[in-house]
């Protein structure tokens, strides 16, 4: 099961569909011109066996011709676009009128032909290239095609390996926010199947992180380290890099030790256990004051500017 | 479910007799081919003679007859007819989509005005009318969802499931390319259900069980993040945001209808949580969660820009924050020393690994070359009488038999070269260095190379149930009786019994990368074994008949699931008996469901020699 084109389809406007025809239609053209000069070449009504023998062949330059003139012009298109608006990091709403939310939707409309039709053949190496063309830092020893990866703000180290149907973030949708935030994977990282790497994180160098577990927003994941939970937290130390261990790799034996060692992580304890009730209360009462204090004082710093503002017009 | 329709006659002892049951087994599998054909066939033939006129007339003459190339430019009907070409096509796609919406919407009301889908539990291995037509509904919802949401326009498909009124969608709401979540749902407005995610309004409890099959129900404004996995009968109501990741069980209700207050949810199984771990998950400051909560009052740009300034410095104070505290926790594991603890496997990663290499492709020019002949030859005779109607109007048929000519081509073709590779390297299991280089780690990747072209053409074909097929040429060992279409599976090393069910998005694996090696091990499932959805199977996983392993959940390498079990949770262990597992050898009380008929039985019978009994039974009177 494959997913993707790794590219979210909602829409910020409506219209924008238009340069999605667009590139459709240009980036085809070439493929016709291309058939006829192969109809050309073999055309011959009374021997059409050539005609039919090669066409066959003539298919895959078809399909190349039409998904790197999807590239080409997809990328023009970008290029235009991002220099109106530059692609930028941050928390942005999830309505039509902020501005990075509108371009945000934009670029994934003008990347999504080339995305599909390179996702469509059946081998990667297509989605190397439009990876690499459409800002994805990767290297072609990364195999990143069976889960979905997002295609701005990533940078991949070199022999990644992404699992089945893993997602790779660099925005992400909650409520009404959309976070971009930039995600940096290390060489040698493993990203088991069913993983998600929210956006912002950075994975260390020769780091795993397993089957179901997920990354928080801008989460730092050291190197040498097995991560695992809802959210990540570090399950023990990467040894799997060592040379002549083949004959040492064991199974689990102990299955209710290993489930207690899950649960530690999985669902670890919100506070310290020392702590009596009444000391938690008390803490808690802390920490709210405290939140509402900044608030006021970030409510004050508010109006000091808007007074200025208005005093200066 | 249908007691709550019409009146319930007193229960009798009724037997099923032998001829209703072999009619209505014909007939349904008479309805699926039916119902596909239809679809296929109204779908393609009008495209085809909009095709066929525009290249006859106009292609034809103005384009290919043309013999210089600075002519084709220079004439303007050749340039027109050149560049309007590609608009035919996308044109064309257009209309075949609204054909195949037309007709797929035709055929579910119809079955929804003889069994309509309601809202209770189906018995899996009963025949009634509502388990027929739920299964029935399944299938014809498949192949205009595919076409739609993997295809060149997803953008539609909201429209299509509104249209066919498998789902309401409510205005603005976006649904990302999934596995589930094509029927019974009803969805608010302005929502976003992220990439990967499930709305599983049906769930099967195991093979003898039941079919779970309730309504979804999502509010307004409500946001599922990516790998969501939703239970039947659960209700999302407004302002509930899911971060990724975070599922549900069955009947599950997050918020009510009435409260209209913003509420975060994290976790398998999901809890709310509240702001300040919000704020720490998403790295993202109060201020933001206030937009969030009065959008209303953003939308104007100059609050907004005095906002984001501020906003900028508090995040990244939260994000320090953050740090701190995971470098703790890390001192102390680092202190971790070398020891045969080490290097067991008490995790599961995967083992995606698909290189490019060029030399790949090497191979795969002539196996994509002679198949694609085989349909050039087709086509050729197909069209050598030049009879455009009769061409025109067996066209469906004609598309379907080159795919399927043009996929048997690449299965055996690729069967032949991966007998070959065989022949040269031994398949065996065990652990090897994932390096190129190492012979059995080099032989891995092409072999999983080979298979996967065949595999994915049959995949992206308009059936993709008949993938079994290439399964077990290449080499897995199952029979037809099994499902695993929407789940990935590793080609190589997997024996599957009789009837298995794996579900959606489930990977089944019996080789995993750790580290720098690379671990092949043999998974066998045996009889009746259900895998659930987003579930991972680990390499070396042996489950004894009847098991279950329960959705979002791995196991181990090597582990031992017991016969007649569920398991479940991370990481997949032991939650209770499978009770299914043993009801399904004395069946007490059957229940006809949409006639209100009950069927009652008390002999204690395998559950194979019990469906022979019924008609012999029935045959006696």
């Amino acid at each position: 099961m494959r997913v993707g084109p790794f590219l979210p389809t909602i829409l910020g406007k409506k219209r924008h569909l238009i340069y999605y025809i667009f590139i459709v239609w240009i980036s085809s053209v070439p493929l016709f011109i291309e058939f006829w000069f192969y109809w050309q070449l073999t055309w011959n009504p009374t021997r059409p066996i050539f005609f039919y023998i090669y066409i066959a062949l003539l298919l895959i330059p078809m399909y190349l011709t039409l998904a790197f003139s999807a590239i080409f012009w997809a990328k023009l298109l970008l290029v235009f676009i991002n220099f109106i608006h530059k692609p930028k990091e941050g928390v942005f709403l999830r309505h039509p009128s902020d501005r990075d939310f509108r371009y945000w939707t934009l670029r994934n409309v003008v990347k999504r032909f080339p995305f599909w039709i390179c996702h469509r053949f059946p081998f990667p190496f297509l989605d190397n290239i439009c990876f690499k063309v459409f800002g994805v830092k990767t290297k072609f020893s990364n195999s990143l095609f069976e889960g979905w990866v997002d295609t701005e703000f990533i940078e991949f180290g070199k022999n990644v390996v992404v699992g089945q149907g893993a997602i790779i973030q660099s925005s992400v949708i909650v409520g009404n926010l959309l976070i971009i935030r930039k995600t940096v994977i290390d060489n040698d990282v493993r990203i088991g199947s069913h993983a998600i790497v929210m956006p912002g994180t950075h994975i260390g160098e020769k780091s795993v992180l397993t089957t179901n577990s997920v990354t928080t927003v801008g989460q730092e994941l050291k190197a040498n380290f097995i991560y695992a939970g809802v959210p990540a937290k570090a399950f023990k130390r990467n040894w799997f890099f060592e040379d002549g261990i083949e004959g040492r790799i064991n199974p689990v034996e102990d299955a209710a030790k290993l489930s207690q060692k899950y649960d530690q992580i999985i669902t670890k304890a919100r506070w310290e256990e020392h702590l009596t009730l009444k000391q938690r209360r008390d803490l808690k009462r802390q920490l709210k004051e405290e939140e509402e204090r900044r608030w006021e004082l970030s409510r004050e710093r508010d109006f000091e500017e808007e007074e200025e503002k208005e005093s200066e017009t | 479910m249908s007691n709550e329709t019409g009146e319930i006659p007193s229960p009798k002892i009724y037997e099923l007799p032998e001829e209703p049951i072999r009619e209505e087994i014909n007939l349904q599998f008479g309805l699926y081919i039916v119902v596909f054909i239809v679809i296929y066939y109204v779908s393609w033939v009008l495209v085809g003679a909009i095709f066929f006129l525009y290249v006859l007339n106009l292609f034809y003459p103005y384009v290919l007859q043309v013999n210089s190339f600075s002519s084709l430019f220079l004439q303007p009907e050749s340039l027109l007819t050149l560049l309007v070409m590609p608009l035919v096509i996308i044109f064309s796609y257009f209309l075949r989509l609204l054909c195949i919406a037309v007709t797929t919407r035709f055929f579910w009301k119809l079955s929804e005005k003889i069994s309509p889908s309601k809202s209770g539990v189906i018995p899996r291995n009963i025949k009634s009318k509502a388990a027929d037509y739920y299964h029935l509904r399944s299938f014809m919802i498949k192949y205009g969802k595919n076409l739609f949401t993997k295809g060149m326009f997803p953008w539609l498909s909201q429209w299509f499931f509104n249209f066919v009124g498998s789902n309401v969608i409510g205005k603005g709401s976006v649904i990302e390319e999934s596995v589930g979540s094509d029927k019974f749902a009803t969805i608010g407005k302005n929502c976003y259900l992220g990439p990967n995610h499930t709305l599983a309004s049906h769930l099967v409890q195991a093979i003898f069980g039941n079919i779970q099959y309730f309504r979804m129900i999502v509010g307004d404004n409500v946001t599922l993040g990516a790998g969501n996995q939703i239970g039947p009968g659960s209700e999302i109501w407004d302002n509930s945001y899911l971060l990724p990741f975070s599922s549900t069980n069955k009947h599950s209700v997050l918020g009510s209808k009435d409260k209209k207050s913003h509420r975060y949810y994290f976790g398998v199984p999901l809890r709310k949580i509240f702001k300040k771990k919000t704020m720490s998950y998403l790295g993202i400051s109060e201020q933001d969660l206030e937009r969030n909560e009065n959008i209303e009052d953003f939308i104007d740009g100059v609050k907004k820009k005095k906002l984001r300034r501020k906003d900028n410095l508090n995040s990244h104070q939260s994000i320090v924050e953050d740090e701190e505290e995971e470098e703790e926790e890390i001192e102390l594991d680092e202190s971790e020393e070398l020891s045969d603890e080490s290097f067991v496997v008490d995790f599961t990663t995967s083992s995606a690994i698909s290189r490019v290499n060029i030399k790949f492709l090497i191979v795969y020019v002539p196996i994509l070359w002679l198949a694609g002949m085989m349909i050039s030859i087709f086509w050729y005779e197909y069209t050598k009488e030049e009879n455009w109607l009769g061409a025109t109007l067996y066209l469906p048929i004609a598309i379907l038999t080159m795919i399927y000519l043009f996929i048997l081509g690449v299965l055996v073709f690729s069967k032949l070269l991966l007998i070959l590779v065989n022949l040269i390297h031994r398949p065996k299991e065990g652990i090897f260095l994932a390096e190129t280089g190492n012979p059995d780690y080099d032989f891995w990747m092409l072999r999983t190379e080979l298979k996967k072209l065949a595999l994915w053409f049959l995949r992206n074909s308009p059936l993709p149930w008949v993938d079994a097929i290439a399964l077990r040429l290449f080499g897995v060992k199952m029979d037809f009786s099994s499902h695993l279409n929407d789940a990935w599976c590793d080609v190589d090393f997997l024996s599957m019994g009789r009837n298995c069910l794996i579900g959606q998005g489930a990977t089944v694996m019996s080789s995993m990368v750790i580290g720098k090696y690379l671990i092949i091990k043999r998974v066998i499932l045996s009889d009746y074994v259900m895998i659930g959805g987003h579930t991972t199977i680990a390499p070396g996983t042996i489950m004894g008949h009847d098991s279950v392993v329960g959705a979002v959940s791995h196991t181990m390498y090597r582990q031992l699931i017991e016969p007649n079990t569920i398991y479940g949770a991370v990481p997949a262990r032991f939650l209770k008996e499978n009770k299914y597992a043993e009801e399904r050898r004395d069946i007490v009380v059957k229940r006809v469901v949409d006639e209100s008929k009950k069927l009652e039985e008390t002999h204690e019978v395998n559950i194979d020699e019990d469906k022979k009994k019924f008609i012999v039974a029935g045959d006696d009177d």
